[in-house]
C-alpha cells in the first residue's frame, strides 16, 4: 500500500469529518467516512451551500482569498439527537488549485454539557435566591426579638453574653382596666387594638432613641440607653412617654375604646441577655426595671410618674408635680413625682 | 437533617454524567424516543437535568401539578412509562447506586404514575 493510499485510510477512518472543497464551484472533492455519517453521502455535485444553508459563503469566499481561515458552527438532527458539529475551513497553500480544507469537530458532547451546566446553574440561583430571602426573614424576625448588636454577637458565637448596662433609663406603661376591657370584648378586636397602638409606641419610641423590649398582655416595657449607651436616656423616656399619651388621648377622641395608660419611669442600671435556648428572648432585667414598674402602678391614669431623683434630671424641660405619699394606689410609702409637658412646649 | 441521595453520590459531578447518559438511552429508545423528536436539545437536556436532580433530591422540586401541566399534552401510555422506569434504573444501575436507593428514586417516580397517564384536568 502506497503513503498516500494509507493517508487516505487514515483520514477516512478518523473521528473528525474532514472535506476537500473546490473554491471556484464550491463543490466537494474528498469526504472522509465521518463527514458522510454526519452530512450524508449526497451527490457528487453537491455544492457547499447545499449542506449548510445557514453559512455564509461570500464570507468564505473573502476569508478563503485572503488566505485566512474561517470556523463557524452547524447544528442538525442525526435521528432524534441535535448535533452541533464546529466548521473550520483552511485555504490550502497550493497555487495550481483554489481548495480549502475543511475540518469538523463534533462539539455535541460540549454542547449538552453546556446546557446541562446552563440548566443546573440556574436552578442553583434560584435556590441560593430563596435561602437569601428566607435568612432575611429569619433576621427580620429576630431583629424584631433583640437588638441588632445582640443580634450580631448571637449569629456570631452562638450565644449572647449577659451585659449591665449603665446607666439607661427604663419605661414600663400599662392600661387602666385592661382586665375588665379585655373581658368585654371581642379578644380579635383587643389584639388589634393592641397591635395598632404598640406599633405607634414603637413608632414614636424610635423617634427619640427609646425601644421597645416586650410586652406582656398590656404591659409595654422600653428602654433607652440599650444596647448603644445615650447620655440623654432619661430624656428620650420621657419625651417618648409625654408622646405616647399624646397620641392616645388623640386616638381615643376618635375610637370607641378609651385606652388610659399609666406610665412610670425610671434610670439606673439593667442586666441585658438572651434567656432561654428554644424560646429565646432578649430581656432585660434589674431594680431598674422594678423600680419604673413600681411607679407606672403608682401613676394615675393618663400620666407619668418617676422618682425625684430621675426628675432631678430632667432640667426643667418638663412640668413636674410632687404627688404626696399616700395618694397612689400601689405603694403608701413612694415617693412620686408627675411629669407633664410644659404648657408652652412645642414639642 | 437527612442526607440526600443527590448529595451521598457525589451532587454534581455524579449526577451530571446520569443525565447525559439518560439522555443518550432515552434519544435512542424507539419506545420513550419519539416524545423527545421535536423538542430542541437545551430544553431536553433542562428537561432532564431537573428531572434527575429532583427524583435524587437535588436542588430542583416539582409539584405535581407542575408535572402534570408539562406534560399534559403527551399521550403516555403504561408502557412508556414503565420502559422509562426502566430506563432509569438501568443508568442508575450502571453508576452502582445502590438497589435499594434504585427503589427509592423509581418509587418515587412510580407514584407519579397516575398523574402523567391518566391526565386528570384533561376533559
Amino acid at each position: 500500500m502506497s503513503i498516500e493510499a494509507i493517508n487516505e485510510q487514515l483520514l477516512r477512518a478518523i473521528g473528525v469529518g474532514v472535506a476537500l472543497i473546490d473554491l471556484d464551484d464550491m463543490t466537494l472533492h474528498f469526504r472522509n467516512d465521518t463527514f458522510n455519517e454526519w452530512f450524508g453521502e449526497n451527490d457528487a455535485n453537491a455544492k457547499l451551500g447545499d449542506l449548510f444553508p445557514a453559512l455564509d459563503i461570500d464570507a468564505l469566499t473573502a476569508e478563503m482569498s485572503n488566505g485566512g481561515k474561517l470556523a463557524t458552527e452547524t447544528s442538525f438532527k442525526l435521528r432524534r439527537r441535535t448535533m452541533t458539529v464546529a466548521l473550520e475551513f483552511n485555504h490550502t497553500p497550493d497555487t495550481a488549485q483554489n481548495i480549502a480544507v475543511l475540518v469538523c469537530q463534533n462539539i455535541t458532547r460540549i454542547k449538552e454539557l453546556e446546557s446541562m451546566i446552563d440548566s443546573y446553574s440556574m436552578m442553583v440561583e434560584r435556590n441560593t435566591h430563596e435561602i437569601k430571602r428566607e435568612k432575611e426573614q429569619v433576621e427580620k424576625l429576630l431583629l424584631n426579638m433583640m437588638p441588632r448588636a445582640v443580634y450580631d454577637e448571637y449569629k456570631t458565637f452562638g450565644v449572647v453574653a449577659p451585659r449591665l448596662f449603665d446607666p439607661v433609663s427604663v419605661l414600663s406603661l400599662d392600661f387602666v382596666g385592661f382586665d375588665d376591657l379585655s373581658s368585654q370584648q371581642d379578644p380579635g378586636v383587643i389584639v388589634s387594638e393592641l397591635n395598632d397602638i404598640y406599633s405607634a409606641l414603637d413608632r414614636i419610641g424610635e423617634q427619640f432613641g427609646c425601644r421597645r423590649i416586650r410586652t406582656n398582655g398590656d404591659s409595654y416595657v422600653a428602654v433607652a440607653g440599650v444596647p448603644d449607651p445615650n447620655e440623654d436616656h432619661a430624656l428620650a423616656v420621657v419625651n417618648s412617654a409625654v408622646r405616647f399619651l399624646r397620641y392616645l388621648q388623640r386616638r381615643n377622641e376618635t375610637h370607641p375604646i378609651q385606652w388610659q395608660a399609666r406610665i412610670g419611669v425610671a434610670s439606673g442600671s439593667v442586666i441585658g441577655s438572651v434567656v432561654g435556648t428554644q424560646n429565646y428572648i432578649y430581656d432585660v432585667f434589674g431594680p431598674t426595671v422594678t423600680e419604673a414598674l413600681q411607679f407606672r402602678a403608682a401613676a394615675e391614669p393618663m400620666s407619668i410618674c418617676a422618682s425625684s431623683d430621675f426628675t432631678g434630671t430632667l432640667n426643667g424641660k418638663f412640668e413636674l408635680e410632687s404627688v404626696p405619699p399616700g395618694s397612689a394606689d400601689y405603694s403608701a410609702s413612694l415617693e412620686c413625682v408627675r411629669i407633664e409637658e410644659l404648657n408652652d412646649s412645642t414639642a | 437533617m437527612e442526607r440526600s441521595l443527590f448529595d451521598k453520590y457525589g451532587g454534581f459531578s455524579t449526577i451530571s454524567k446520569v443525565v447525559l447518559e439518560l439522555y443518550n438511552r432515552l434519544l435512542d429508545d424507539d419506545d420513550v424516543g419519539p416524545f423527545f423528536d421535536d423538542v430542541d436539545m437545551p430544553r431536553l437536556m433542562d428537561h432532564q437535568t431537573k428531572f434527575v436532580s429532583s427524583l435524587m433530591g437535588g436542588p430542583a422540586s416539582f409539584t405535581d401539578d407542575h408535572i402534570e401541566r408539562a406534560h399534559r399534552h403527551m399521550d403516555i401510555h403504561d408502557l412508556h412509562f414503565d420502559r422509562l422506569k426502566e430506563i432509569v434504573a438501568g443508568v442508575l444501575e450502571d453508576f452502582e447506586v445502590a438497589p435499594e436507593d434504585i427503589e427509592t428514586i423509581v418509587g418515587a417516580f412510580e407514584a407519579r404514575r397516575a398523574i402523567l397517564i391518566e391526565k386528570p384536568n384533561v376533559n
